[in-house]
Parts: structure tokens; C-alpha cells; sequence
């Protein structure tokens, strides 16, 4: 209810913030935007003693895109800034869509991308395209740097592969190759302003007889983490798709969900959604990618 | 007739500034020196005996400055109903027996809210749980255990209204349909949770700052179970972030404020959080209504048969007047020669259902236009024709209850049919589209003097000086709802003065006039803006003298009080500021002020209200056939809310109204798992529309004089959250073929009966 006292630390630099995690090792999290972790705090459910701030870290919220590296999204970089980046906009639709829609304008304007993937709730808009682009993120600690891929990172709802001192430096997300199409739509009760009961994000890119070369399916919502849909995937590769394949498509990523009835939706209701979500989102990537857009 | 032109302007609420700012004081920012901080302990289970409670490890903590529960009260039970005092179940702290997830059970008042909320956990309760009842057809079924002793089968009240031969009239019909809606529960959710600040004088008196559509209601019960004199207990104002109703009767933690104040002999302030106010706060009722209509084959009603269930909770709360009302709104709209009804308040194991915005009539108006749609559905009649030909107009009488004396409702039908293009659209309909129409009648305060009160049901004291200025004191409270500005509207074009020349006091009961009965039912404008009249008349008899003698006018002369003067009206010219003329009535005074009382209540307006609005909207929905989802496109409404005082407050009324209107047709419900606990106590999880779904809309007031209304207004505030929900229930009808008979319409509910989930 009443939030105990705590300490904030500023720290200028990674390796600074990373002392300061080390020194307060035994009750410390680290912050940014506080859009998950103040909540967390205010309702009891986290008390700890330190909180180690990346607001002020120089360089931590840089959003940049070059053909060699594909997109990094910065640790301390905001939801908002992400979804107007103008090559984010451009290369990566189903990335902004997610952090232009997600939550609402106060959230997005303090949450971080990398925060959204550090608090791992299925439910998370930005995890599901980040999975469909084949994104991975890089966790530093005072020991060193390591890549991780976003497929093995989530372990459940809340949970993830992160040290409890490492920091996410950075999300690194592949440079889309020729005709391709991603796209990410999400359902729920209310709705605009409001957490997803469902969501479906999807990358295709095609080859130049307009055959599917790889496709990527990733599901919200609908299991303790967000999941892949290799049935789907493998489906659709090598195909050149029509109406009966999306729809057998659709019907693997059904296969691939695991969902729970809850106060936001049944799970039959989400499992006929993930088939017309699923449908709908392939579509407009073939879309997309035929039409030769990025 | 002819209203100052101040009537019926736009002006922007007074009370706006401070409010968008985060200036305005609600009780919770008030801060008293050496003031505790009040926790309440609440009942875990829904049905369940007290064995036992031991609070001294609770007592024993560094901090805890007091503990209660009910053994320590003085044990008086309280309820709006006064005028049925067996109505009155509730005891501000459970004695031997909880009766649903959240029933108070003891309370604490500590230095700081930590400690407060730390001792709470050290009381021990020991409970012996009994069965929950948990719906109406439980409570009613033979052999039901009883929540109350007293209630008979667990029905708290009846109530039947029957005029016409019913048998008769079915027998004549050609047409004769029954259907049974289940309408589910939705919360007020204001944005302010509750908060109330006791503190205590010279012993044995109490001030409560406390969040509350009803001073005078809480000054009264607050002292009947206090044990104290009405007088010794002043409820004040402060600002108050909303109430739809829910904020309506004396509440425990009003009491507990009190109480423990008065023990303690400090100030002692409680906050209710969100969670507090979803979990375990008042609410719309659920019902269950069956109804049963005949017609003439060419669309003429002939009777009504309507009986409903109410699902009150754990108390009767408002219970009884939205057991009234929605016996009063199952016909309210439409002649009916036979009208039947029959309306049982239930006693359930959940959260005690109250008053909000529509009183039982947004349930009601759910199933009687419902079923109006699919009546003119299988009569091939188009809804609005069947409506025209059956519609209410002016000088309609219902029987043993109301005469309408102003009514525009054909003319309401007619424009929203006009401005939603609804012929055109019916003709060329497109598929996942549709237009619904909802209409609705509401009342402009109650009649009934349910409270017993000895005053009149409104008050106003006016006071003029000498420099031009006035005082306008009223206990009508501002819930947000705007009368602080429109009350003193009707003042400022009474004297011809403006509006920013009159200072408000309002909501205190130690210096308003007694007594005004508070802000619901729609009743302020109507009630107040009455006596505010009354009172002004009064003032400018007190004028009179100076004006004749001073100008030497005839007999015949005529005044008027208009642009800060007072002048023959025949000859504007000859007059003098309005100023001066107090300065002069108030000489040879021997310095008593110039000030005048005046009074409504409402006498031979039959048993329900003085008068009443009308209005018919129309609802243009898509509705997505793989998702469910429905967006609702655009809203069209036409409405009589007679001469509207303030134009933008009518909108504003509008436009809240379809937000909440919005919220219960499709989104809005509160889950409850099967031990009576509410699932979704945040807003997260309490979907509410938001800005950013709000549809755009087309309205257009249908002016009307309402004889009985200060310069011919009626209500605005209620009504108009009526017609939503089942014009946007008929829409998707009309989009989909879904006919939602229990809501909300949800995406599921769409897709089931698309035959697209199982």
C-alpha cells in the first residue's frame, strides 16, 4: 500500500551503474521507466532497499539502424521513441505498431522497450514482434557482455533467463532482407486503451518467384510466455500462399498456444482468435512482401 | 415565455479551473493537526458467523491509538428507508455475522496508515463460515438459509403496481411475447474513492468532511447511530469527485471517522483505495426480468406483465427506490392500457447494489426496449413507427403515478430518425453494420419522501448588499455534476445580476437552510433551482417599496431586475442600479440584513416525480465477424430535457452518459468466483472506455417548457444514461443477428451465436 523508503541511484555511465548494482547486491533492482517495477513496489509485491536508475546513462537510449547491424534499440530507450522512429516506422511496422498502441500515452512515454521484455508478461506488446523479427538482446554485467536470444530468454509469466545484476544493454534486431512484410495485431476488451488479450505478430520475406522463404509466427497472451509457431512456420516455407494455407497456418498457431480462462477472455474465445488473428496478420505480410514494401 | 439570457448560455463550470489544475481540496488532501489514520478490516468470507475477535495484539502495537468493532458501537442500525424502519439493516460494523466479501468488520486509527494497515493483521477473527448464497434464484429457492432473520425468504421488499384488466387486454391481442434478460452488475467507478475526516469539539460534537451526495441524509443517520443530537453533527463541504449514486447513504467508515474521533479526541480521516471501491463498493443492481407485452397486430400495446428480481447484496442500501423505478420505468415511455408489475429486492451474499445514474431504470429500459425492437421485428413494423404510435406525450396520465406535463418525445423519435439517416440506412444496409434505437424517461427528483424528512425536500437562502453583490446558500452538493454553477445561474436571472457577483455556500448543514434531501435522482436543478426562485421572489418584495416611492410609480407599474438595475419595465429608462437599491431597502432596517428563505417541495405531482425528461437515441455499429469485436461508429441522440439552463452542462451530461452507457453494453462487469469475491479490482482488469473509444456523436435538444421547472428545465443528468445499451444491443442485432438477451455484449457472446466458438 504505502511504499517503504528506498534509495535511487543516478549513475552516469553502464560501468558505474553496474558497481552500484554489485555494491547493493543484496536488495536492488534496477530502473528505468518504473511503469512495472513502481506498481510492483506500491502493492508490496517488491520492496527493495536500492533501486539503480539507467535514466541518466549516457548513451543507453540511442535508437540506431544501419544495413550492417539492423536495428539496436537502446536499454533506457522509451516505448514511445521507438514506435516514431522513423526507420523503426519504416523497416520494422509490427515493432511500432506494438509500442504506438500498447498500454496507454503516459505508459509509453516512461516505459522502456527493454523493461517490456525485463518484465515478462505474456501479455507484453513488444514481445511478440521482437520474436517474429528474430530479435535477440545483450545483457551486461561486470563479468562481461552476452547475446541472448529473445527465443530462449522468457521462462514464464514474469520470468526470464536474466541475472539478477545484469542489465539489458541493448536489443538487436536483424536488418529485414528484400520483399519482406511483418505485421502485429492484438485484441482485447477495450478497444484501444488497453492491455492485449490476444496477439499475433508475424514476419515473412519472399523469394523472387514470390515463394515464402522464411516465416516467423509468435503468439501474446497466450501461454505463460510469448511462443513461436514452428507447425505454422515450416508450413508456410517454400509455399507460395493462398486462403487454405493461412487458414491450416492459422490452425498450427492454434495448435502452438496454451491458454488460460481468465477475467480478460476464455481460452476458447483467445484459440479462435489466434486462427483469425494469425490469418489475418500472415495475410498482410504476404501483402506486404509481394508488394515489394520492406 | 421569454428567458433571461442567461438561461440557456454555455458557461464554463466555476468549479474548472481549480479542478484541471489539481487545485480543488477533496477530503483525502486535508491534513488536521494530530489527525489518525483510519483502516477498516473486512470480512474474507461471504457468509459467515463471528465466533470470536480478539484485538489486543492490535490495540498493543506502538502507534494504534484505537480499536473497534461492533460490540464497542453503540449498535444502531441505519438505512436511507427511514420511513421503513424495518428497511434499515445495516450496522456500520458486523455484530455476530458477516454477510458478503468485504463487510466491515472492525476498525483502526493509528498515527501513520502503515501501522494502520500492520494492525489490521494482527486481529484475529474466528468465523464459522455458512453457505453463500450468490444469486436470486438461490435466495428465493424454498429452504434457502436467511442472510437477514427478519427478511422473509431472503425478499427484503416487494413492490406491485397494477392498473388496467391484464387478463383482458392478453386475451384481445393478437400478438403476445415473453422473454427473460439477465442485465449484470457495473460500478459507478468515480474517480474519487470515498473519504470522509472526523473531528471532534467540545466533546460531544463531530464535523465530517466526507465524500457524499447526501450531507443532510449522513448529518441524520450519522447521529442516530452515534446516539448523538441531529444538531451536534455538521457535515461540510468539500470538493467531490464524482457519485452516480454511489455515494449516497451513511457509509461505515463515516461512522468509524466519527466514532473513533469522538473517542480518541482527534481528528481520524479514512480512504477507501480502488481496490477497496471494486471489491467491496456499491454497485448497479443485476436483476433477472421476465416480461410479458401484448399488441395489436398493427403494432398498438395493449398490456404489459414485468416482474424482476433484484439482486441487492448483503443490504438494502438504495435498493428500495431502484425497486420503485424500475417498476416505474418498465412503462414509463409508452401507453400501456394494462400494466403489470411486480419487483422483488433479493438479499444475495455479494457486495450490497445501489443507486446509479437511472435508479433501476437502465435495467429496466434494457428489457422493455429490447423486447420493442423484437416486437417490431416480427410485426414487420419499423421500430421507430411502432414506437411514434405507442409514444407518450403531454397530459398522458399513469395511473397512481404521474401526470406528464411537458413531453417531447414523437418530436425526439422523429429527429434522431432524421439526423442518423435512418430510413435511408435501413434500405441499403451493409453487412456487419447496423442502427439500434434505445429511448428512455427519466424523472427530475423523486417525490417520494422515502427519508421521512420533516423539511422541504430543498432550500435556498438568498442575502443582497449594498454593493451589488449577493450570497446564495444551499445544502445541494456538486458531485461534478454542475449545479454550483447552474444554481447560481437561476439566481444571477432572477436578479439581474452576474454570476460572478454571487458568492456560494453550499453543503454545510450547520449554515445552509434546512434541509435539501442531496444530489440524485436528477433532483437538483429541478428542486433547488425552485426555491433559489421562491427566495429571490421574496428579495425583490423587500426592493419593491424603494422603487415605488423613490420613483413614484402607479399601481400598475411592473419591475424588472436586469444588467445590474432595477426599472419599470414599460420604461427602462426610469429605474436604478441595482446596488443602490439595496443600499436603500436596507435603510430603516435598524441593520437587519436583506435576506430571504425560499422552499420547494413537491405536492399533488403524484407518487414518483414533478416531471420528466424524454429522449430516443440511435446507436450505428460494425461488427467484426471473426473477432466479435463491435465498434460503436457514431451516436445520435435527441432529447427533451426541457429548457436546458446551461447548454454545456447538458453536453457534458451527454457525452458522459454514453461513455458510461458504452461501458455497461459492452465492456464494463464485475467477475465473481464462486465464494462471492470479486475478480477484477483494478481498472486494469474493470474495463471502463476510454478517451480514445468514445464515438462521435450528433444530438439535438428538443426544448420543451416544463411547467413545473425553474424557467421551464428538467433533469439532464440521469436519463441519458438509459437508451445506450439497448440501442447498441439492437444495432449489433441488426449488424449480426445477435440479440443479446444477457449482458454485456461481449466479442464471445458474438462469436457464439455466430456459430464460430463453441
Amino acid at each position: 500500500m504505502m511504499m517503504p523508503h528506498f534509495t535511487v541511484h543516478q549513475p552516469d555511465s553502464l560501468e558505474e551503474a553496474l558497481d552500484l548494482l554489485g555494491r547493493h547486491r543484496s536488495s536492488v533492482k534496477v530502473f528505468c521507466g518504473g511503469t512495472d517495477l513502481l506498481i510492483k513496489m506500491r502493492s508490496g509485491a517488491l520492496s527493495p532497499d536500492h533501486l539503480v536508475s539507467l535514466t541518466r546513462v549516457k548513451g543507453l537510449r540511442t535508437i540506431s539502424y544501419a544495413e550492417s547491424d539492423g536495428l539496436v534499440i537502446g536499454g533506457a530507450a522509451r516505448l514511445a521513441e521507438v514506435g516514431k522512429n522513423a526507420e523503426v516506422k519504416k523497416l520494422y511496422p509490427a515493432l511500432a505498431h506494438a509500442c504506438s498502441v500498447m498500454a496507454t500515452v503516459q505508459i509509453r512515454n516512461m516505459g522502456t522497450v527493454a523493461g517490456n521484455l525485463a518484465n515478462a508478461a505474456p501479455s507484453g506488446d513488444t514481445l511478440a514482434p521482437l520474436l517474429a523479427y528474430g530479435a535477440s538482446l545483450v545483457a551486461v554485467e561486470r563479468g562481461g557482455r552476452r547475446q541472448i536470444k529473445l527465443t530462449d530468454f522468457f521462462t514464464g509469466p514474469g520470468l526470464n533467463v536474466l541475472e539478477p545484476l545484469e542489465i539489458i544493454e541493448a536489443i538487436r534486431v536483424p536488418d529485414p532482407p528484400p520483399r519482406c512484410g511483418s505485421a502485429y495485431m492484438r485484441l482485447s476488451a477495450r478497444s484501444k486503451v488497453d492491455i492485449a488479450a490476444v496477439g499475433v505478430a508475424g514476419f515473412m520475406n519472399l523469394d523472387l518467384d514470390g515463394k515464402v522463404i522464411r516465416c516467423r509466427l509468435a503468439l501474446a497472451s497466450v501461454a505463460p510466455t510469448p511462443v513461436r509457431c514452428p507447425e505454422a512456420e515450416a508450413m508456410l516455407e517454400g509455399q507460395k500462399p493462398d486462403d487454405t494455407l493461412l487458414a491450416q497456418a492459422g490452425a498450427a498457431c492454434v495448435r502452438a498456444c496454451r491458454p488460460i480462462d481468465d477475467v480478460r477472455a476464455t481460452a476458447s474465445y483467445r484459440r479462435a482468435m489466434v486462427q483469425a488473428l494469425a490469418q489475418r496478420v500472415l495475410a498482410k505480410c504476404y501483402a506486404q512482401a509481394a508488394g515489394g514494401e520492406a | 415565455m421569454k428567458n433571461p439570457a442567461i438561461i440557456g448560455q454555455s458557461i464554463p463550470r466555476l468549479d474548472a479551473p481549480s479542478k484541471v489544475t489539481g487545485k480543488a481540496i477533496y477530503t483525502d488532501d486535508m491534513k488536521l493537526p494530530g489527525m489518525l489514520y483510519g483502516k477498516l478490516l473486512r470480512s474474507p468470507l461471504a457468509h459467515a458467523r463471528i465466533k470470536r475477535i480478539d484485538v489486543s495484539k492490535a490495540k498493543a502495537l506502538p502507534g494504534v491509538k484505537d480499536v473497534i468493532v461492533g460490540a464497542d458501537t453503540p449498535g444502531v442500525k441505519y438505512g436511507n428507508w427511514r420511513l421503513v424502519p424495518q428497511s434499515q439493516d445495516e450496522l456500520p460494523l458486523a455484530v455476530d455475522k458477516v454477510r458478503f466479501v468485504g463487510d466491515e468488520v472492525a476498525a483502526v486509527c493509528a498515527l501513520d496508515p502503515e501501522t494502520a494497515e500492520k494492525a489490521l493483521g494482527l486481529i484475529e477473527v474466528e468465523y464459522e463460515e455458512l453457505p453463500a448464497i450468490l444469486s436470486v434464484e438461490e435466495a428465493t429457492a424454498e429452504g434457502a438459509g436467511l442472510i437477514h432473520q427478519e427478511s422473509k425468504g431472503n425478499v427484503s421488499l416487494v413492490r406491485k403496481i397494477d392498473y388496467g384488466d391484464l387478463d383482458q387486454m392478453f386475451a384481445k391481442a393478437d400478438y403476445v411475447r415473453e422473454d427473460t434478460f439477465r442485465v449484470h452488475p457495473v460500478q459507478h467507478a468515480y474517480m474519487e474513492p470515498c473519504s470522509s475526516l472526523a473531528q471532534t469539539e467540545e466533546g460531544n460534537r463531530v464535523t465530517l468532511w466526507t465524500s457524499t451526495q447526501t450531507p443532510y441524509i449522513v448529518q441524520c443517520l450519522l447521529a442516530s447511530t452515534l446516539g448523538l443530537p441531529e444538531n451536534n453533527v455538521r457535515v461540510m463541504k468539500v470538493q467531490i469527485g464524482g457519485g452516480f449514486g454511489g455515494k449516497m447513504e451513511l457509509r461505515p467508515w463515516e461512522f468509524c471517522a466519527a466514532f473513533m474521533s469522538l473517542r480518541t479526541g482527534r481528528p481520524v480521516k479514512f480512504t477507501l483505495t480502488r481496490h477497496d471501491e471494486l471489491a467491496y463498493g456499491r454497485r448497479r443492481h443485476p436483476m433477472t426480468i421476465y416480461s410479458k407485452v401484448g399488441f395489436k397486430k398493427d403494432g398498438m400495446l395493449l398490456a404489459k406483465d414485468f416482474q424482476v428480481m433484484l439482486d441487492g447484496g448483503a443490504y438494502n442500501a438504495m435498493g428500495p427506490t431502484a425497486t420503485f423505478l424500475c417498476g416505474t420505468f418498465g412503462n414509463m415511455l409508452y401507453n400501456y392500457p394494462a400494466y403489470r408489475y411486480f419487483g422483488r429486492h433479493v438479499y444475495t451474499n455479494k457486495p450490497p447494489a445501489s443507486a446509479m445514474r437511472g435508479f433501476g431504470a437502465p435495467q429496466a429500459a434494457f428489457a422493455a426496449e429490447t423486447q420493442m425492437n423484437m416486437a417490431a421485428e416480427e410485426l414487420g413494423i419499423d421500430p421507430i413507427d411502432i414506437r411514434l404510435m405507442n409514444a407518450m406525450q403531454t397530459g398522458d396520465v399513469i395511473p397512481d403515478v404521474a401526470t406528464i406535463s411537458s413531453c417531447g418525445f414523437k418530436e425526439s423519435l422523429e429527429e434522431v430518425r432524421r439526423i442518423s439517416g435512418w430510413d435511408q440506412k435501413r434500405k441499403n444496409k451493409t453487412p456487419g453494420k447496423g442502427l439500434g434505437i434505445g429511448c428512455f424517461s427519466f424523472i427530475s427528483g423523486g417525490v417520494f419522501n422515502w427519508f421521512n424528512t420533516k423539511y422541504n425536500f430543498s432550500a435556498a437562502e438568498v442575502k443582497v448588499f449594498e454593493d451589488g453583490t449577493a450570497q446564495l446558500a444551499v445544502m445541494a452538493c456538486d458531485i461534478g455534476q454542475g449545479p454550483d454553477t447552474v444554481l447560481r445561474q437561476i439566481l444571477a436571472a432572477e436578479l439581474g445580476i452576474p454570476i460572478h457577483k454571487i458568492r456560494l455556500i453550499s453543503m454545510d448543514t450547520a449554515c445552509t437552510p434546512k434541509a435539501d434531501l442531496g444530489t440524485w435522482g436528477s433532483r437538483v436543478t429541478l428542486m433547488n433551482g425552485n426555491a433559489i426562485i421562491e427566495a429571490a421572489g421574496k428579495i425583490k418584495a423587500m426592493l419593491r417599496p424603494v422603487m415605488f416611492s423613490e420613483l413614484d410609480l402607479n399601481q400598475i407599474h411592473d419591475l424588472a431586475f436586469e444588467d445590474e438595475r432595477v426599472f419599470v419595465r414599460a420604461n427602462p429608462k426610469k429605474g436604478m442600479d441595482f446596488a443602490e437599491c439595496v443600499y436603500k431597502a436596507l435603510r430603516g432596517r435598524e441593520g437587519e440584513p436583506l435576506t430571504a428563505r425560499g422552499y420547494y417541495t413537491p405536492r399533488n405531482k403524484g407518487l414518483v416525480s414533478p416531471a420528466f425528461s424524454f429522449g430516443a437515441q440511435v446507436a450505428e455499429v460494425a461488427v467484426d465477424q471473426d473477432t466479435g469485436q463491435i465498434q460503436v461508429e457514431k451516436m445520435y441522440t435527441a432529447h427533451d430535457c426541457g429548457v436546458a439552463i446551461n447548454k454545456m452542462s447538458v453536453e457534458g451530461q451527454l457525452e458522459g452518459a454514453i461513455q458510461m452507457g458504452l461501458g455497461y453494453a459492452l465492456m464494463e462487469d464485475l467477475v465473481m468466483d464462486d465464494q462471492g469475491r470479486t475478480l477484477n479490482t483494478t481498472f486494469l482488469d474493470y474495463k471502463m472506455p476510454a478517451a480514445e473509444d468514445m464515438p462521435p456523436g450528433e444530438s439535438v435538444e428538443i426544448e420543451t417548457y416544463e411547467p413545473e421547472g425553474p424557467f421551464g428545465a428538467k433533469e439532464a443528468g440521469e436519463g441519458l444514461a438509459i437508451p445506450t445499451a439497448p440501442a447498441i444491443s439492437h444495432a449489433v442485432f441488426e449488424a449480426v443477428g445477435y440479440r443479446c438477451m444477457e449482458t454485456p455484449i461481449t466479442p464471445e457472446k458474438v462469436l457464439r451465436a455466430l456459430g464460430k466458438i463453441k
